[in-house]
Formats: structure tokens, C-alpha cells, sequence
């Protein structure tokens, strides 16, 4: 926290601030798309077989992540890592905990979600032809972008409602912090802010912690087939052995990196349970401990106060309604119109 | 009569001309119709045949492909195997004028039947397979199919401890691989053969084994009817490509599902835009070929089994054999690429033929002659997932 001046942060408190206190709408086209994105999210046609949309694993009232300890899957395959809450994504540097892909880019995060086998497991020509084939997208697309449905308009809006996703001032930002977080603050600084540091709590970069193993990931079958068709795909040698999570070594392939994971955000962090990449502990209490446990060891009061800190880094979340989809509906004079 | 005289030979002509009349021959050049023998199997893919060259179900690699056939692991999300559009209770079809297709889709076309698929040299309606074996990705991998990602797929398999065994007794592989699935299940409907007919005892010499009214229906085939054309050989087609003007089924103009799939299969397919945002018919061979004469084309299907796999056609238009011939009967349909773009691919080899009623529903015994007993299925028991045991010395 050292290197956070209270001057640094200002115009961040002073954003989250206004834009909770004011839905964080952009004005203009940028609504239209902002709201198509709304549409978007909650919808199931987006996945291969209508089963998952983006809000299936991202929840609203569960942080925008899902509160399992491992993701929830496309049918016929399961997750073997924690869902990360969509509070505050923009503004990662890296999306994933092994950082596969580029934090500026959030549209590719979008695509790899709605195409990738083990979420929603969609061929993005099919999913355009079916959102062409609901009048009010086709009505929302030509508001938001002059264009009828198509697959990066999609990515567009969905990327473009995520990033109002953003959380409002903590009391952390506030400073009306109680005294016991204002004691863990002091811990924080002295062993945990070298990774988690800046305005989000994270260096942005990869660690390995020795975090234990989820069993689940191994231990259950499609688990596990689903991973080491994940790591088969991003060409990890020796897949059909490996059992770890291999983490940032999957993109880096240097020893290094071998179960490494990217330091997550603390903001929302107590309404984001259970933790870690593979969600192997429960409650922040759990996550202290492992840390005390490593060392240096932390008091019993050194460790509630850490607790009472991390609460502190919560505001208040942005208020989404799910909308009421609209149907598919079918072209009254199919054989006289264009496709 | 002055111009005709300075023919030469001209009443031999005419003579000849209406003797060929009254036979009503056909065109050329078509084979013979004949009983089926063994199919082939391919070289790369080779399995136990009997002394008289036909698969036998008890080639291990059958039996593994018998249950890879049934297993709805080889689909995207687990919900659906090779067996539920093409169950033997509906003739190895699903029944459906459009096939079921994949769930939260629509398919567009009928699903063919399995029976004596492995004498075709091209699967799928348009030709677009060249080989069981490559049908089966397809199948299992198409988006409004099976919708199955190939990594995805195998390591599901390779999870399963009892097709570690399989795999490695027919293959010799440490793990499965994917392409020894399609491999086995195409080595599977290789087994699935109906070579036992009333048609075929016929043609192999029993005289009996054919009913006057079918007798009589095939010498419609050969004849008035003019079916050998395209139907002709042992498999009662000649596996080219033709437009018969076959009516559009009306789901594309009702069905939300079906106009979605409709669109995307143009998109898949990859014609030109205009295409794409034009056609409202199934164009076929061209989606292979891309050549505009191509348009509207389909295989000619086989003649075989068709008791048991309705309804008939690219696009299920009709239910019984009875349509079908009537349809024919009248010179075949309206030309919908016509309709669509203002040119003509259909076929000049069907005109209007003047069958009497009893001449139609002798031709449908005909073709129901061709058809056999029922083949059924047991249904196999999956084996379920398990742990994979690391060895020692691998990495």
C-alpha cells in the first residue's frame, strides 16, 4: 500500500463512486449496446445445444462467479478450475487464472467463452442465424451497431455490458474502515501487498503458492477428461500423465510457470467464495490460514483482522435485471424475403 | 411425307421407333439389376469377413464399433449417439421427415438408412462423404448433428477403462485414438446388411420367391416406368446425381428451428453471399461442386429396405412409397431452382409415364420386394468412465 497514495486512487474511488451511484450506462449508441449485451448474457441460445448461458456460471447474485468450488460445464464435460467473478474484469490484465488471454482484449474472451468445448460449445455461424431469427435482436442490433446479427456484434456487446460491471467505492476507498480491518490493513502491508498491490490488489502476474490440490479434478472422471482435452489443446506435452493443474506453464510451456497462477483481484473478494484457482478453500478465514501456515505465521488476531480487511474491499455491486428473453419466431413469408 | 421419304431407311425407323415404343425401352447406358454380394471394405480399414466375403458381427473391432455406434459420448454434450437418428426401430433412420438433429437444433435433411450403407461410394445426400468412416466425423461433429469437439471426444473415451482394452486388442494403441472410433464404428455398419430379399433369392435364380404383381412391378422398373435409368445394378442406384423437382417440405416455411438451420447450412457450406441470402431450397450436389448445373441435385438413393426406413426422399416430402410413385408418375415436380434462380437443372429423364392404378401398385411391390426381413439391435451396455491408472515410465 505504500506505493498507493491516496491521490493515485482518487479518481478510481471517485468513478466506481458515481458510476454505482448512477447506473453505469454510457449514453447514446453505447447503451444500445450496452443493453443488446444485457440481452445477450442471460441468454442460452448462446451455447451449443441451448443449455448454458454466460450468467449460468456467472451469476449475479453470487458475486458473477458461481460459488462452486469448480466451474460449472458444458453437459457432458466439468470444470476443473474456479469460475472468476466478472466484478471489475475490465480491468484485469490478463483474463484466466493461467492469463491465456489479453486483458485489453475483452471480445476474445467473450468468443472463447461462448466456443470453447467446455463452456458453452457453440459454432458461432449457427448461434448468428439463430439470434437472426429473434425480431427484438435483430431490432437491437440495428440500434446498437447498423447491422443485422452477427457473431462480432456479439462479442461487442457482451464485452461492452461486462464492462459496466463495475463495483462502487469500499469502505476501504471510503476510509470508514472498522478498527480491526484498519489493524489487518497493517498486516496486508506487510505480507500481502507485494503481490496483491495497486489500485485492484494484484501485481497482475503468475505465482505458484503450493495451493492444494482439488481431488475432484483428478479423482473425477470427466474432470479430468475435460482437462487434458483442455492442456491436449494448448499443447501441453505429456498430457495424458500430468496430474496437476499445470497453470501459466500451458501458455509459457517453461518450467517456471509450471503451476503457476495469475494473483486475483481482492476487490468483491468476500462475496467471490470459495477461492483459489481450484476453489480448494472455502472461506477467506481458509485462505488466511494457508498463508499463516506457510509463514511467516500470523496471530489469531493478526488473522481475523486480515479477514476484516479483505470485507473491507467490498462496495456495492451494479444492479442488473436478467431481462425477460424474447422468442425465436418464425419468418411469416419465408419463401418472398432474404435470408 | 416428301422430306421423310428422302430419309434413308426411314420405315425401318419408324419401325423401329415403335417397336421401342411398345417395349418402352429405356435409355442407356444402365446395368442389369442383380442380387448383392459382399460389400467392400476399405484398405485401411480392414475386418473379418466370412468364407462368402460378408463382415462378421464378431470381429472384435464390430463389437467395438457396435457400442461406440450407441455411445452418446461421441456427441457434444453427451445427449445423443449414431443410434438415435439412425435406431433400428425406424429402419436405422429416425423416423422423421427432417432428421431430429442436435439438441437446441433442427436438422434439415432426412436421415438415410444404415442398411447396406457400405456399398455407397459417397454418404450423405449430396455426396459430401467419402467414406463411412469420414461420414461418422461428420455425423458426430456437425452442428446441428452431434455437435462433439474431436479432443473433447477422445479423451472421453480414453477415460473409459474398458475402451483402453478395446482399443488396444483391435488397434494396438496404448489409448484410444478418435479415428480408430470412426474406424470401428464404420467397420460396425459394414455388418449391417440385408443381402436376404425376396429380390435377391429372385435374381439368384428362385423363381418363386416373387409374387406376380412383383414380377410384374419389375418389369415396370426395367420398363414403362423407366426406373433403371438411375436405379439400376445390385443397389438399385447409379449413385450419380439428379433434380427431380421434388416439392419443398413446408417445416421450412413454418419452423423457426428449421429457417435457423436453413441459413446456417448455406453459411457452413460456404456459398457466395447472394446464395446465401437468396435460395429457399436445398441445393445439394452444388454445396460440393459449387457449380450452378449442380444445383438442386441429390444421389440416388438406394432401392433397398425401404419398407422399413419412410419417410422417403432428400427432404422427407413423402410418406409412402405409393407418393413417391405418383410423384414419378407425373414426370416428377416443379423445378424449385428454377423458382429460386430463374435457370433449370432438372432431370429430362423422368417424364409423365401414364402408369394405370394397377401398374403403380405393382411397382410398389416391387420395391417393397427388395426389402427383407427386419434387422434389429440389442442394445449395448456402455461401460462407464473410470480412473486412468498413471503407468510407471511414462511422463
Amino acid at each position: 500500500m505504500k506505493a498507493l497514495s491516496a491521490a493515485f486512487l482518487v479518481p478510481f474511488v471517485l468513478v466506481a463512486f458515481f458510476g454505482n451511484q448512477n447506473p453505469a450506462l454510457p449514453d447514446g449508441d453505447e447503451s444500445d449496446l450496452v443493453e443488446l449485451g444485457r440481452y445477450l448474457f442471460f441468454d442460452p441460445r448462446l451455447s451449443g445445444d441451448g443449455s448454458l448461458s454466460c450468467a449460468s456460471c456467472h451469476i449475479p447474485s453470487k458475486g458473477w462467479a458461481d460459488g462452486e468450488a469448480l466451474s460449472t460445464s458444458y453437459p457432458g464435460s466439468e470444470g476443473f478450475r474456479n469460475t472468476k467473478s466478472l466484478l471489475n474484469a475490465s480491468r484485469v490484465d490478463y483474463f484466466y487464472w493461467d492469463g491465456r488471454l489479453d486483458g485489453s482484449d475483452a471480445e476474445t474472451q467473450v468468443r472463447d467463452s461462448i466456443t470453447e468445448t467446455h463452456f458453452m460449445n457453440m459454432d458461432g455461424r449457427l448461434m448468428l442465424e439463430r439470434l437472426k431469427q429473434i425480431p427484438e435482436y435483430v431490432q437491437l442490433f440495428s440500434d446498437a451497431l447498423a447491422q443485422e446479427p452477427s457473431f462480432g456484434g456479439t462479442l461487442k456487446a457482451i464485452s461492452a455490458f461486462e464492462k459496466t460491471l463495475v463495483t462502487g467505492a469500499s469502505p476501504f476507498d471510503l476510509q470508514t474502515m472498522s478498527e480491526q480491518a484498519k489493524q489487518g490493513k497493517k498486516v496486508f502491508d506487510t505480507h500481502c501487498s507485494t503481490c496483491h498491490s495497486g489500485p485492484d490488489f494484484t501485481d497482475g502476474l503468475p505465482h505458484n503458492l503450493g495451493v492444494p490440490d482439488n481431488p475432484a479434478v483428478f479423482d473425477d472422471p470427466v474432470r479430468h477428461a475435460t482437462y487434458r482435452a483442455f492442456i491436449k489443446f494448448l499443447g501441453v506435452p505429456g498430457y495424458m500423465n500430468i496430474r496437476q493443474d499445470v497453470g501459466h506453464y500451458s501458455v509459457t510451456k517453461r518450467a517456471k510457470d509450471m503451476g503457476a497462477f495469475f494473483t486475483p483481484s481482492l476487490r468483491q473478494v468476500a462475496d467471490t467464495a470459495p477461492y483459489m484457482h481450484n476453489g480448494v478453500l472455502e472461506t477467506l478465514e481458509d485462505v488466511v490460514a494457508f498463508y499463516s501456515a506457510r509463514g511467516p505465521a500470523l496471530s489469531a488476531g493478526e488473522q481475523r483482522g486480515l479477514v476484516a480487511f479483505l470485507h473491507a474491499l467490498s462496495g456495492p455491486v451494479p444492479v442488473v435485471d436478467e431481462p425477460s428473453l424474447p422468442r425465436y419466431k418464425a419468418i411469416d413469408n419465408w419463401m418472398e424475403v432474404r435470408n | 411425307m416428301k422430306r421423310i421419304s428422302q430419309i434413308p431407311f426411314s420405315p425401318f425407323l419408324i419401325a423401329v421407333l415403335f417397336i421401342g415404343g411398345m417395349q418402352f425401352s429405356v435409355n442407356g447406358p444402365f446395368r442389369d439389376l442383380a442380387a448383392l454380394g459382399p460389400p467392400p471394405t476399405p484398405a485401411d480399414n480392414q475386418q473379418m469377413v466370412d468364407a462368402d466375403g460378408f463382415p462378421i458381427a464378431t470381429d472384435p473391432k464390430v463389437e467395438l464399433g457396435k457400442i461406440l455406434f450407441y455411445d452418446n459420448r461421441l456427441s457434444g454434450d453427451a445427449s445423443i449417439s449414431c443410434a438415435d437418428c439412425h435406431s433400428d426401430e425406424f429402419g436405422w433412420t429416425d423416423g422423421s421427415d427432417l432428421c431430429r438433429g442436435y439438441a437446441g437444433t433442427s436438422h434439415w435433411r432426412n436421415c438415410q438408412t444404415l442398411i447396406n450403407s457400405a456399398y455407397f461410394a459417397k454418404l450423405f445426400w449430396d455426396g459430401a462423404s467419402k467414406s463411412l468412416e469420414a461420414q461418422a466425423v461428420s455425423a458426430a461433429s456437425g452442428g446441428v448433428s452431434g455437435n462433439g469437439e474431436k479432443d473433447m471426444m477422445e479423451e472421453r473415451l480414453r477415460q473409459v477403462p474398458a475402451y483402453v482394452e478395446r482399443f488396444k486388442a483391435v488397434f494396438g494403441t496404448k489409448w484410444p485414438n478418435l479415428a480408430d472410433a470412426w474406424r470401428a464404428i464404420a467397420a460396425y455398419e459394414r455388418t449391417l446388411i440385408q443381402t436376404e430379399t425376396p429380390f435377391d433369392r429372385y435374381m439368384r435364380g428362385d423363381k418363386s420367391a416373387l409374387s406376380e404383381d412383383e414380377i410384374a412391378g419389375m418389369a415396370l422398373f426395367e420398363g414403362k416406368a423407366q426406373c433403371i435409368q438411375c436405379h439400376d445394378g445390385a443397389l438399385l442406384t447409379d449413385e450419380k446425381y439428379y433434380n427431380l423437382g421434388v416439392p419443398e417440405n413446408p417445416a421450412f416455411a413454418e419452423d423457426a428451428s428449421r429457417q435457423i438451420t436453413f441459413r446456417f447450412e448455406q453459411y457452413a457450406k460456404g456459398v457466395p453471399e447472394e446464395i446465401y441470402r437468396t435460395t429457399k431450397t436445398d441445393l445439394g450436389l452444388y454445396y460440393v461442386t459449387k457449380r450452378p448445373e449442380d444445383m438442386g441435385k441429390f444421389r440416388t438413393p438406394m432401392l433397398r429396405y425401404l419398407l422399413y426406413s419412410a419417410p422417403y426422399m432428400h427432404n422427407g416430402a413423402f410418406y409412402t412409397l405409393e407418393e413417391v410413385v405418383a410423384f414419378y408418375n407425373e414426370g416428377g415436380g416443379e423445378d424449385q431452382i428454377t423458382r429460386n434462380f430463374g435457370f433449370g437443372t432438372k432431370t429430362d429423364q423422368i417424364p409423365a409415364l401414364g402408369l394405370t392404378q394397377t401398374e403403380q401398385r405393382q411397382l410398389v411391390a416391387f420395391l417393397e420386394s427388395t426389402s427383407g426381413e427386419e434387422i434389429r439391435s440389442e442394445r449395448p451396455v456402455l461401460p462407464e468412465y473410470g480412473s486412468m491408472i498413471l503407468e510407471e515410465g511414462d511422463e
